[in-house]
């Protein structure tokens, strides 16, 4: 009953207030119908993402402003006492800025989203880390409203506040540079995850994973780069791209270091060389057959052996070193038919001389046993762009292995290389290519040199 | 030891891959222990190889350790004598001497620590320790650095009853290499590219080097760099030079020493300087030891270097020489044929006549000179620097334990 009476009494109080509120709702809700009816039909026509977010996301929660605003507005006609009002109101304008920042904040992450075209191809850290620098930001001005709001002493938090920026800026001074490097890395698309890349220092190797500051690298030894994504942007990169050809299996890079052993023997005219010859093992004949080219391999090699060479340097037998020079080593595919034909050369000389002459003392031809000790190489190739970088950089002894060593010593008919492209790359006229060049005619880096031509050809 | 060494400074030099190598090597020799033993720390040839090998071996990771065996003045006397036979020098060497030589080895196997899965034994002085092989056990190497194509038989069957208990011996050129029922390796000596001898020089250096020595670069200068010995040969230098000076301008200069332990040297240097007989463009200079920036220095202000010797060991000075790509006259003896492939990374000659013919057409055709230095710098890089020597040695220490010829690490 006192309440009723009270109504009776004070119902203008209550009444002009509550339709001040309804009449505030209802026209805000008519306008908002109107506004974003408009905005349906506009975005209709554009298809813009943007816009379409923005009306999903603040399309519910513009109801609730409303409400807020009705409230705000209601409670200022009202009769209420000035402190109560004022109080209300800043209640109602704390509740406001809460929730207006909070939709903020989800519109953001999902504007933020939608600026990256494809997700997979960006780190989630840098996702994250954009997001969460923007929620930060909104929620540390919506603090700062509310503290203004409610009368806080606003000179000491500012001088707090900017004291914070200053020391987060000194320590992640490097860290939104490389944020920025790798969303441009990301979004020019200038390289991406799985490309074959080569550094201004030469190193190559497969971009592993791009990650909001750092850009992995696994070298072509196998070894991980780790580069500042800062510094990728301002070097210069050569970016060979996917390679969709890969090997049925890895070309495994071996290397062959040698060592020599001394026999003992030695010869000091013809036929003690002729008869040594019949004696000594397969890895002696190698050695004195491509001693020459392992060591001048600087030089235009003469397709030589050392039997020529002594021949003429102690025995002075010109003509014999001639015949003993144009035996052709790549013609032969065993150690052993080649050291028969030397036998044969040097036997029809001795067939047709009375008088054998003998070395000077100290020219002795002394008999030398080639010691091969092979290693693998932390180089692997799986297709044929790795394959020619990895050939730019091997060693020579690598590069002798698998051409002159594979093919004569341990009878593999051909190179490696060959076997590898056809058996494994289905590269067969590259392959043949290789299989028909004479390497004893070229210096070891020509040889490179050539082999890496071939290639470049079909990439 | 020269603690200044860093192996990362021979990559510029010989390449990435040819390190990357070494380190493979290296590794697969973790685990182990090589001993090296020879007679001194200091002084000679085999402590200034050990003094850099040593150090770059551990960077690479190998632990490897160097000993010395110790010893009476008496007994230093012997293995000189034992060394002077094995060059082929007949030197009268008693059995008391020859006794003593075995006990001082004694009493240094009673104190030497043995700890190493390897022993890699220098020369002869400590040649005898393999004696109590049976109790030590593990692997024996003989480094036999010096030239014994034509030993002292007397001298040779004495050290080889040693000898043929070891793993391996390892020669410095096939010549070298003798009838042994063990493993003979060939690695031949090496030369720093980092050591003050053979480094790179400022011009100014070398300026300074020639001002010091009243010298200059007005007319090309031919070079012999060599102590003053008669096996050096340094009056057919002179005659070469004075046959060739009749049809080009041209300076010579035998730069050398007087050793203490040799007294010919002293009047050696009298006949050259009476041989030279005032010519203006001869120049003599004695060099005190110590001084290997300026023979780095002279060697590069030269034209031509030359070793015409008539005998010779291994000759590293053409090494030193060829690296500073210096197109290089020198007789065809002892280890230079090695170093000098004719015609190709020098020219070799067998006379006075030939030594001056190849003087000629090197001064005549400055060009042909610059390839055969450019040759013989590749050469060297590829086979005469200290890297090459290591890793030789690495390859033996894992060689040991297979005896075929093709090898899978």
């Amino acid at each position: 009953m006192v309440i009723i009476d009270w109504l009776r009494v004070n119902w203008l109080y209550i009444g002009v207030p509550v339709l001040v509120f309804l009449g505030v709702f209802f026209i805000s809700l008519w306008l908002r119908r109107l506004t974003y009816n408009a905005i349906e039909r506009w975005l209709k026509e554009r298809k813009t993402e943007i816009n379409t977010i923005i009306v999903s996301v603040t399309r519910g929660p513009f109801l609730h402003w409303l409400l807020i605003l009705g409230a705000y507005i209601a409670l200022r006609v009202s009769v209420l006492e000035p402190e109560w009002k004022s109080l209300g109101g800043k209640i109602l304008a704390s509740i406001f800025i809460a929730y207006f920042g909070w939709i903020l904040i989800r519109l953001t992450r999902e504007l933020i989203m939608s600026l990256y075209p494809n997700k997979t191809k960006v780190p989630a850290r840098a996702i994250t880390v954009t997001t969460s620098v923007a929620q930060v930001t909104i929620i540390v001005i919506g603090v700062l409203i509310l503290l203004e709001l409610w009368g806080a002493p606003m000179t000491a938090i500012l001088i707090v506040l900017i004291a914070a920026i200053v020391v987060a800026i000194l320590v992640f001074h490097d860290i939104f540079p490389s944020l920025i490097s790798g969303f441009q890395l990301t979004q020019r698309k200038q390289i991406e995850t799985g490309d074959l890349i080569r550094l201004e220092s030469g190193e190559e190797g497969r971009v592993e994973e791009i990650t909001w500051r750092n850009s992995q690298v696994k070298t072509l030894e196998g070894n991980i780069i780790i580069i500042p994504n800062t510094k990728l942007m301002q070097t210069t990169i050569i970016n060979f791209g996917k390679q969709p050809k890969v090997a049925k299996e890895a070309f495994q890079f071996s290397t062959r270091l040698h060592l020599k052993e001394l026999t003992g023997l030695s010869a000091s005219n013809l036929s003690q060389l002729a008869n040594s010859l019949k004696e000594i093992p397969d890895a002696v004949v190698y050695y004195h057959t491509h001693s020459f080219i392992e060591e001048y391999q600087f030089l235009t090699p003469q397709p030589t052996n050392d039997f020529a060479l002594w021949v003429q340097d102690a025995l002075g037998y010109d003509i014999l070193a001639e015949r003993l020079a144009c035996i052709d080593t790549f013609e032969f595919s065993t150690v052993e038919a080649l050291r028969q034909r030397i036998i044969g050369v040097i036997q029809d000389f001795l067939a047709q001389t009375s008088n054998e002459r003998e070395a000077p003392s100290g020219n002795e031809f002394h008999f030398i046993k080639s010691i091969s000790i092979v290693l693998p190489t932390p180089y692997a190739a799986h297709n044929l762009q790795e394959f020619v970088s990895i050939l730019r950089r091997i060693s020579i002894g690598s590069l002798y292995f698998h051409i002159f060593e594979a093919r004569l010593r341990l009878q593999r008919v051909t190179n490696d290389f060959s076997l590898w492209l056809e058996d494994c790359l289905g590269e067969k006229e590259l392959a043949e290519q290789i299989t028909r060049l004479d390497p004893y005619n070229y210096t070891m880096e020509n040889l490179r040199e050539i082999i890496i031509q071939f290639c470049e050809k079909k990439l | 030891m020269n603690p200044k060494i860093n192996v990362r400074d021979y990559e510029p030099i010989v390449g990435k891959s040819y390190i990357e190598e070494l380190r493979m090597l290296a590794s697969r020799l973790s685990g182990k222990t090589i001993l090296n033993i020879n007679s001194t720390f200091i002084g000679g040839g085999v402590a200034e190889i050990l003094s850099r090998a040593v150090p770059l071996l551990n960077q690479l990771g190998v632990d490897v350790r160097w000993q010395t065996i110790s010893g009476e003045a008496q007994f230093f006397k012997v293995t000189k004598k034992l060394h002077n036979a094995l060059h082929g020098k007949v030197e009268p060497i008693s059995d008391n001497e020859f006794s003593l030589f075995r006990e001082t080895t004694k009493n240094n196997l009673n104190q030497i620590d043995f700890s190493g899965d390897i022993l890699f034994i220098h020369d002869p002085q400590p040649v005898a320790l393999i004696a109590d092989k049976r109790d030590i056990g593990r692997k024996w190497i003989w480094r036999c650095h010096i030239d014994i194509s034509h030993p002292d038989s007397q001298v040779w069957r004495f050290l080889r009853q040693f000898v043929i208990n070891y793993d391996a011996a390892v020669f410095s050129s096939p010549n070298f290499a003798q009838q042994l029922p063990i493993r003979q390796f060939f690695a031949p000596p090496s030369i720093d590219p980092l050591s003050d001898k053979n480094r790179e020089l400022p011009p100014e250096t070398v300026d300074a080097v020639l001002a010091k020595y009243g010298l200059n670069r007005d007319k090309p200068l031919i070079l012999q760099v060599s102590r003053f010995d008669r096996l050096k040969d340094p009056l057919g230098v002179i005659k070469a030079f004075e046959l060739v000076r009749k049809n080009f301008t041209c300076q010579l200069v035998l730069a050398g020493g007087t050793a203490s332990d040799d007294p010919e040297s002293g009047e050696v240097l009298e006949e050259i300087k009476e041989r030279a007989g005032g010519n203006p463009d001869i120049h003599i200079l004695d060099i005190p030891p110590g001084t290997d920036i300026d023979i780095n220095a002279l060697q590069r202000a030269a034209a031509i270097i030359m070793q015409k010797s008539l005998s010779e060991g291994f000759a590293l000075t053409i090494s030193e020489a060829l690296w500073k790509a210096k197109p290089v006259v020198a007789s065809a003896v002892g280890g230079i044929p090695l170093q000098v492939k004719n015609r190709l990374t020098g020219l070799l000659c067998h006379s006075v006549e030939g030594a001056a013919y190849a003087l000629r057409q090197i001064l005549a055709n400055p060009d042909y000179g610059r390839w055969l230095g450019h040759n013989g710098r590749e050469h060297v890089r590829q086979h005469f620097l200290i890297v090459r020597e290591i890793r030789d040695y690495m390859l033996m220490f894992l060689t040991l334990e297979h005896k075929e010829d093709v090898i899978y690490l």
